[in-house]
């Protein structure tokens, strides 16, 4: 009885974790697109979850080809967030921050319902086993992990460090790192801040493509509503750390996926969402500049 | 003033800016010339920083043009003018507060391949020594005056043709003033031309070649900085009060 219940307890803890790292990716793309992009990309995780329904048609066209449907994936995301671009230019340009989140939530609607209309008539998708790769476990002591949750938790991982190596190690990170700090004397030093925008988007869609990936291998199947539900986690974890906190934002996204996948396993289920946005009220309320402070 | 095109450097023409109904700048025609000190005095609100920024294309031009070594520049993106060897010091000195010194000074030579970086670099720290000391600290934790410097050696790590600075002075220590205008002056006998935003007025006026008033968004008097210093006008408002407003 001990041994299962740890078994659940480390089973548990794993999905947290996978669930966490994906948070924490598209965590990192909504900064980007918040500190460079000049932008609060609530549709974010909806035009992740669109990638998905892309990687889906894809592998049902190519016959479970899983390596086109990666590379769909990602093209895919890369473009849908490139193509947002020239709608928010304007805004951007006339400082107009609460319009751009006014346009993304009309982009959000939008994505959901041509989820809904014109993919699977507006089914849930369930991806072919031998791409999700939930049936294939690997047992490490007492825990037991399927591949897509170790590829899922090890590919986040490499993907932020990659990340964060460019941020901080490169000139291109430099350039993005002044335009957080103060846009205006990056201007003035002479980085071509439309050219870094328009590259914020490509970058966070390159980040979402991968997280669409790591998320249909984690969860096996899809369907249009858990946009929302990603998108609130998303803000949930920004607001968490701070806006704009990169490093803070990361570590609020494990956070709420551990609280959320412990939750889950021992408290009534239907309350997970209650019990984080909870929490998150009273982190709001008491440090209202989030957990981790501002810009760290 | 006489024409000579061969020594001109940047001719700004009968250029106006709005700010929506507000006009920044009305007609202003000024030069600089290849090693000259120019200062633009005036007020706070007067034009000069929006001028100074109209030279990198910042803001939208209602009419006029911005000639910089004989090419038109006016309505070029920002990065291509920098690229071409304009360099503004921003005002409040400008520097990214949580990047290292290094870093800061890196992004000074944003357009730079790596060899002249290096070289620009190296130069650098041999000019301004403290920064090579302190090139692994936060640029924010840096004093006032040490940001000062910072700020000017980033700005020669493009070695631009021009540097502009807006109100350097503003907010140093007076010692920290003196070495300012000390440096300011190597540097132009180094072979820098300088375009000079201040309301140290007294200063400006000491070290530079010419220099031009601001009202308004107008020029309301140009000359030599010993014609402007000696202008009753300039006299009255800018230069007998001046202790009063720059305690």
């Amino acid at each position: 009885m001990n041994q299962f219940a740890l078994e659940v307890f480390g089973a548990q803890l794993v999905n947290s974790l996978a669930i966490g790292s994906i948070y924490a990716i598209l965590v990192v793309g909504f900064n980007l697109l918040l500190l460079i992009g000049g932008i609060f990309q609530y549709a974010y995780p909806h035009l992740v979850v669109m990638s998905m329904y892309i990687c889906w048609l894809v592998l049902m066209a190519t016959n479970n080809n899983r390596i086109l449907g990666i590379l769909a994936a990602i093209l895919a995301s890369i473009v849908i967030n490139l193509a947002t671009e020239p709608l928010f230019r304007p805004l951007v340009k006339r400082k107009a921050s609460v319009h751009t989140f006014v346009l993304s939530l009309g982009i959000a609607t939008i994505a959901m319902d041509v989820m809904n209309r014109m993919i699977n008539t507006g089914r849930p998708i369930a991806f072919p086993p031998q791409f999700s790769g939930l049936q294939s476990l690997v047992k490490v002591g007492i825990v037991t992990i399927s591949i897509g949750q170790f590829l899922t938790i090890f590919g986040s991982i490499v993907a932020m460090f990659i990340f964060i190596y460019m941020l901080y190690r490169t000139k291109q990170g430099r350039a993005f790192r002044a335009m957080a700090q103060n846009l205006f004397v990056a201007r003035v030093l002479g980085i071509p801040i439309t050219r870094q925008r328009i590259l914020s988007y490509a970058i966070a869609g390159l980040l979402g493509g991968i997280s669409a990936v790591f998320f249909a291998m984690t969860l096996g199947s899809v369907w249009s509503t858990i946009a929302d539900i990603l998108a609130l986690k998303v803000l949930v974890a920004v607001l968490l750390a701070g806006m704009g906190n990169l490093k803070g934002g990361l570590i609020s996204a494990y956070i709420i996926g551990i609280i959320e996948g412990l939750s889950l396993a021992y408290l009534p289920g239907d309350w997970t969402n209650a019990i984080v946005f909870g929490f998150v009220i009273a982190i709001v309320i008491i440090k209202p500049k989030g957990l981790f402070g501002l810009r760290a | 003033m006489g024409k000579n095109n061969k020594s001109t450097l940047l001719k700004i023409d009968n250029l106006s800016i709005s700010y929506g109904v507000v006009n920044a700048l009305r007609n202003i025609s000024l030069e600089i010339n290849k090693g000259e000190i120019v200062t633009l005095i005036g007020s706070n609100g007067a034009g000069k920083s929006t001028l100074l920024g109209s030279v990198l294309a910042m803001h939208s031009v209602d009419n006029g043009e911005v000639i910089f070594c004989g090419e038109d520049i006016t309505h070029l993106p920002t990065e291509r003018i920098v690229a071409s060897g304009i360099c503004l010091l921003p005002e409040g000195r400008g520097i990214i507060p949580l990047m290292t010194v290094l870093e800061n000074l890196l992004l000074g030579g944003y357009y730079l391949n790596k060899t002249d970086l290096e070289k620009h670099l190296k130069y650098v720290y041999e000019r301004f020594p403290i920064l090579k000391k302190r090139n692994k600290q936060q640029a924010g934790t840096l004093s006032g005056g040490e940001q000062q410097i910072l700020s000017i050696g980033r700005g020669l790590m493009s070695a631009p043709k021009l540097l502009m600075m807006d109100e350097p002075s503003l907010g140093l220590a007076p010692v920290m003033v003196e070495e300012l205008f000390k440096i300011i002056i190597d540097l132009n006998k180094e072979g820098y031309s300088i375009l000079l935003s201040e309301q140290n007025a007294r200063k400006a006026l000491q070290c530079s070649h010419r220099a031009y008033l601001f009202e308004t968004g107008n020029i309301i008097l140009k000359g030599t900085a010993e014609e402007v210093a000696n202008d009753p006008m300039v006299r009255e408002a800018y230069l007998g009060m001046e202790w009063r407003k720059n305690p």
